[in-house]
C-alpha cells in the first residue's frame, strides 16, 4: 500500500509512528463494494491500550466475518499526533485503509472507562464531525457506543446518536446490518430500538425538579420500548470467539493469546458493577477453550496465553483445565498467565509450575481493612485466608505481596482504616517470623482507590467521601504505613471524583463535559494529563455541581437517570443489599444459594453447588 | 545445527515499525512457521537470531539480512516458501540460504552501506548535481555535530572519512544523493549526519520529515 504523501510526513515527526499504520498480522482489508456498511471500531484512548483490549478483538472479528459489513480500527491519536493532524489539517483516520472516520457509516465507540469521555469528543472533532447528535446531518456517521459505561448513558446522550446495552457479539452486527441506503436516520432509529439492547436516547427526554433531580422521563416517540432491556448472549460456549487476533508490531500492554473463560459472576461483592451487569455466570467447555487456545497461538505466534473472565478460580473445572493448559502451554514454550486466582493450595501448585523462578507478586484484594467492613460489601475474604495464603507464598519463596484496597466505603471508620495498615504490619511480621533477620528483601505495597459508587449495584444510592475527607484519610494512611518494606500508594482524589460523577452523572453533565473539551481536556484518566483547575471551571461555568452527583445519597424513591435501563437485576433486590450491607449481614455466594436477584426470571443460572 | 540467512525488502508503512519491532515479528514468524530455532544457553534463553545491520525507524531497504541457527537441519527452499507466508504486508522475502564456512556472523563482517536520499529542493540550486557533490567533497572537513552515546552532550565529529562513495543527482525537484558509508562495528556513518552536513551546503533542502531515505545494499567482508 502506498503512504500517502500526508501522513508519511506526520509519521515521521512523532513517537511509535507504528500506533498508526495498521498493517498488522490478521489486521483485516476488504475492497469495499456498493452497498457495503463501513463500521469504525474506536477505542478513546491509544493504540497500546485499545489492542490490549479483548473486546475490540472480538468485536473486529464478528463484524468482519459478515461479508457486508467492512469494520476498522481508530484510536486516541497521542498528543503529538495530534498536534501535527490539527497543524495540517488531517482528519481522523481509519488504521486499515486511512479512510477518514467522517466518511464511514457508523463510528462505534467502546465505553470502559468514564474519564475516557473527553477523549470520544476529540475524537469526534478531530474527525470533523460535529459533537451534538442534533446539530449533525444525513451525511455524518451513525454514532453508536457500547460497553460497561453505557449501563448508564445518561452523561453522553447529547453526543451519541444509539447506545447498545449489554453483550455485543450478536447484538452489534445485527444492529449495523438493519441499516438500508435511502432510510433516513431517525427511519433507522425507529426501526432499531425494537432489538432488545438498543437506547436511543433522542425518544426520551427528563424532566428536573428545581433541587435537579429527576422529576419524570417522558417518552418523546410512544413507540419507544419502556425499558430498554440489555442484550444477553445466553450460549457463551457457541458464540463466537476470534482465533485469528491481530498482532501488533508494537509493544502493547497485554501483547498475548486470551480466552474468555465465563462471563459474569456469583460473588456478589456489592461495590461491583460488573458483577452485577454480566449475571448470569455462562461458562464456556473446556474443550472449546482449549481450542480457541491453541487456534489463537498457532495464527498469532504470541508466547503467552492468559485466561479472561472476573475471577479465573470460580471456573466451574478449573483444576481440570489448568492442569491441561500447564501442559500444553509446556509442549509449546508458551507461558501462561494466570490473573486474580484465589489462592489456595492447588494455586500455588499452579503458580509454583508456571512461574517457577520467575516470581512476580501476589496479589490479594481484601477491600477493606476489617471484618465488619468486608461484611459490609460483602467480600468474602478473611484475614485468616490472607494469612495462611501469605504463609504458604513465602515458603515456596515469593517475596512481594500487593494489597489493594478502597476507601470511604459505606459506614467506614478510623478501626477500618487501621484495619489496613494493621493487615500490612503483620504480614511483614510473618515474613520475619518465618525468615528471621536475614530474611532477605521482603516488600509490601498497599494500593489504596477511592471508592466510586456505580449504577446498578446495591451503592447506587450513596454518597461518595468528600475529598477533604479522602486526603484526610490519605495522610494518616500514608503515616501510618511510613514503614521500612512497605510502598503505600493511592490514587488521585480528583480523578475519583470525576469518576463518581459521570458514573451516576445524568444528561446535564454532559454540558460540562463538552465545556471541559474546549478548555482543552482530554486523557483525563492518565494523571500526567489530568486537568483539575479545567475541569472546575468547565462546571462553574456550565452550573454543573459535581457534589450533587459525587456526594449526594439519593432516597430509594428517587427517579435515577439510569432507571429506563433493564440489567436484568430488580432494584428491589439492589435495595434489598444495600440494606443488609448496613446492617453488616453477608449473602452467599450465589452458587450456593440463589439470592433472588431476578436474574433467572430471564436466563439459566449456573446450578446450585448444593442441588 | 544449521545457519542460515534471509534477505528481504522492508517498504512501505512497515518502514515505522522499528528494529526490536521487527525481531519480535520474525521470532513469532518463525513460531507459528513450526521453525525451531538454537536457543542462547543461561537463565534468559534467546533465540539464535539476528539483523546484519539494525535500520533506523522510518528507512526503507530492499537489502536487508537475518541470520538465525536452527535446532535441526531444514531445506532453504523450505525455509523461504514457510517464512514468506507469514510476512505482513510491506516486507518481501527474496531469498534464503545455507550459511557456510564463516564463522564470524554478518553484523560483525558488515563494512559498508548504499543508501539512495531523496531530498524535496524549495528552491532550484544553481549547480547542477555533479557540481554539487565536488563543492561538498572538496571540504577539508565535513564538520558536523554529533550526539555522544553516553553523555548524550552534541560534539563536533568530522565524517570525510567515513563516506566511501557520493554522488548527487537534481530529478525534478529533488536532490537525490547516492552514498556509500562505513557500516559496521569498526567505523559506522548514519545517513543522517550525512543529511545534516549537505543541508549546511544547500539550505533550500526541505524538511528533515520529507526527506526519505533507502538502503539498497549491505557489503560485508569475506
Amino acid at each position: 500500500m502506498e503512504i500517502s504523501k500526508e501522513l508519511d510526513k506526520l509519521l515521521k515527526k512523532v513517537e511509535k509512528p507504528a500506533r498508526y499504520i495498521g498493517c498488522e498480522i490478521n489486521s483485516v482489508i476488504k475492497e469495499p463494494q456498493p452497498g457495503m456498511l463501513r463500521f469504525g471500531f474506536a477505542f478513546p484512548d491509544t493504540y497500546e491500550i485499545g489492542m490490549s483490549y479483548m473486546g475490540l478483538q472480538l468485536l473486529y472479528h464478528v463484524m468482519n466475518k459478515e461479508e457486508t459489513i467492512f469494520c476498522e480500527r481508530v484510536f486516541a491519536p497521542a498528543m503529538d499526533m495530534e498536534d501535527c493532524m490539527r497543524r495540517e489539517n488531517m482528519e481522523l483516520f481509519t488504521l486499515e485503509t486511512k479512510t477518514p472516520v467522517r466518511n464511514l457509516d457508523f463510528l462505534g465507540f467502546t465505553l470502559q472507562y468514564e474519564l475516557s469521555f473527553t477523549n470520544i469528543l476529540n475524537m469526534l472533532d478531530l474527525g470533523g464531525i460535529p459533537l451534538l447528535a442534533k446539530e449533525r446531518t444525513e451525511e455524518e456517521p451513525i454514532i453508536i457506543a457500547g460497553g460497561p459505561c453505557a449501563y448508564n448513558p445518561e452523561p453522553l446522550c447529547d453526543f451519541i446518536d444509539v447506545f447498545l446495552i449489554g453483550d455485543g457479539e450478536e447484538l452489534l452486527p445485527k444492529a449495523v446490518k438493519l441499516r438500508r441506503k435511502g432510510q433516513t436516520k431517525e427511519e433507522y432509529l425507529k426501526e432499531l430500538c425494537k432489538l432488545s439492547g438498543v437506547y436511543v436516547p433522542a425518544f426520551y427526554e427528563p424532566e428536573y425538579y428545581e433541587d435537579g433531580r429527576i422529576k419524570e422521563i417522558r417518552k418523546t416517540w410512544e413507540h419507544a420500548p419502556d425499558t430498554i432491556e440489555r442484550a444477553l448472549v445466553r450460549d457463551l460456549d457457541a458464540a463466537e470467539f476470534p482465533q485469528d487476533l491481530i498482532v501488533p508490531f508494537i509493544e502493547v500492554v497485554h501483547d498475548r493469546a486470551v480466552v474468555e473463560t465465563f462471563r459474569g459472576c456469583t460473588r456478589g461483592c456489592r461495590f461491583c458493577q460488573a458483577g452485577m451487569i454480566y449475571r448470569p455466570v455462562r461458562e464456556r467447555k473446556p474443550e472449546t477453550i482449549k481450542r480457541l487456545a491453541q487456534a489463537q497461538l498457532d495464527s498469532t505466534g504470541h508466547e503467552e496465553l492468559s485466561l479472561l473472565s472476573l475471577s479465573t478460580s470460580d471456573y466451574s473445572q478449573f483444576e481440570t483445565l489448568a492442569t491441561e493448559l500447564v501442559g500444553m502451554c509446556r509442549e509449546q514454550n508458551v507461558s501462561l498467565s494466570l490473573p486474580s486466582l484465589r489462592l489456595d493450595s492447588f494455586s500455588f501448585k499452579v503458580l509454583e509450575e508456571i512461574q517457577g523462578y520467575k516470581k512476580s507478586g501476589l496479589t490479594f484484594a481484601p477491600e477493606a481493612g476489617s471484618q465488619r467492613l468486608r461484611d459490609v460489601i460483602n467480600k468474602g475474604i478473611t484475614e485468616e485466608d490472607i494469612y495462611s495464603a501469605v504463609k504458604q507464598a513465602l515458603e515456596l519463596g515469593w517475596n512481594h505481596v500487593k494489597l489493594y484496597f478502597m476507601i470511604g466505603l459505606p459506614t467506614e471508620t478510623q478501626q477500618d482504616l487501621d484495619g489496613i495498615a494493621e493487615i500490612a504490619k503483620t504480614i511483614k511480621a510473618i515474613n520475619y517470623e518465618l525468615k528471621g533477620r536475614k530474611g532477605g528483601r521482603f516488600n509490601v505495597t498497599v494500593s489504596v482507590s477511592n471508592f466510586v459508587p456505580k449504577a446498578h449495584t446495591p451503592f447506587q444510592w450513596e454518597a461518595q467521601d468528600t475529598e477533604e475527607s479522602f486526603r484526610k484519610k490519605h495522610d494518616y494512611l500514608t503515616k501510618q504505613l511510613s514503614v521500612k518494606g512497605i510502598t503505600f500508594n493511592y490514587h488521585d482524589t480528583e480523578i475519583s471524583r470525576l469518576e463518581a460523577v459521570f458514573a451516576r452523572g445524568d444528561r446535564q453533565v454532559g454540558k460540562a463535559l463538552a465545556r471541559a473539551f474546549e478548555l482543552g481536556c482530554k486523557f483525563d484518566g492518565w494523571s500526567e494529563h489530568f486537568n483539575g483547575a479545567m475541569w472546575k471551571r468547565a462546571f462553574e461555568e456550565t452550573g454543573i455541581d459535581p457534589a450533587f452527583y459525587a456526594q449526594r445519597k439519593r432516597s430509594y424513591d428517587e427517579i435515577l437517570p439510569w432507571d429506563r435501563i433493564d440489567p436484568f437485576i430488580t432494584k428491589a433486590f439492589l435495595m434489598r443489599e444495600n440494606e443488609r450491607a448496613l446492617q453488616e449481614i453477608t449473602t452467599r455466594d450465589c452458587r450456593q444459594g440463589c439470592a433472588g436477584c431476578g436474574m433467572n426470571r430471564k436466563a439459566e443460572c449456573m446450578p446450585e453447588e448444593d442441588k | 545445527m544449521s545457519q542460515y540467512t534471509i534477505k528481504f525488502s522492508k517498504e512501505g508503512y512497515i518502514c515505522y515499525t522499528s528494529h526490536l519491532d521487527l525481531l519480535r515479528l520474525f521470532k513469532r514468524a518463525f513460531k507459528k512457521a513450526g521453525i525451531l530455532l538454537s536457543y542462547s544457553q543461561g537463565f534468559n534463553p534467546h533465540p539464535k537470531m539476528g539483523f546484519a545491520q539494525p535500520l533506523s525507524l522510518g528507512y526503507s531497504s530492499i537489502s536487508e539480512y537475518l541470520e538465525f541457527e536452527t535446532g535441526q537441519e531444514y531445506e532453504p527452499g523450505f525455509l523461504l516458501s514457510r517464512l514468506k507466508a507469514q510476512m505482513p504486508e510491506g516486507i518481501h522475502i527474496a531469498s534464503c540460504e545455507k550459511s557456510e564456512g564463516s564463522k564470524k556472523s554478518l553484523a560483525a563482517r558488515s563494512v559498508a552501506a548504499e543508501y539512495v536520499i531523496g531530498i524535496p529542493l524549495k528552491e532550484m540550486p544553481e549547480e547542477d548535481g555533479k557540481a554539487l557533490c565536488s563543492q561538498f567533497l572538496s571540504q577539508k572537513e565535513i564538520r558536523v555535530l554529533k550526539r555522544q552515546k553516553k553523555t548524550k552532550a552534541m560534539k563536533e565529529v568530522d565524517i570525510k572519512e567515513k563516506i566511501q562513495d557520493l554522488n548527487f543527482t537534481i530529478a525534478g525537484e529533488n536532490l537525490l544523493i547516492w552514498a556509500k558509508l562505513d557500516s559496521g562495528s569498526h567505523s559506522n556513518l548514519s545517513p543522517e549526519l550525512l543529511i545534516e552536513a549537505v543541508k549546511k551546503l544547500c539550505p533550500f533542502m526541505a524538511d528533515r520529515n520529507e526527506i526519505g531515505v533507502m538502503r539498497t545494499k549491505l557489503i560485508f567482508e569475506k
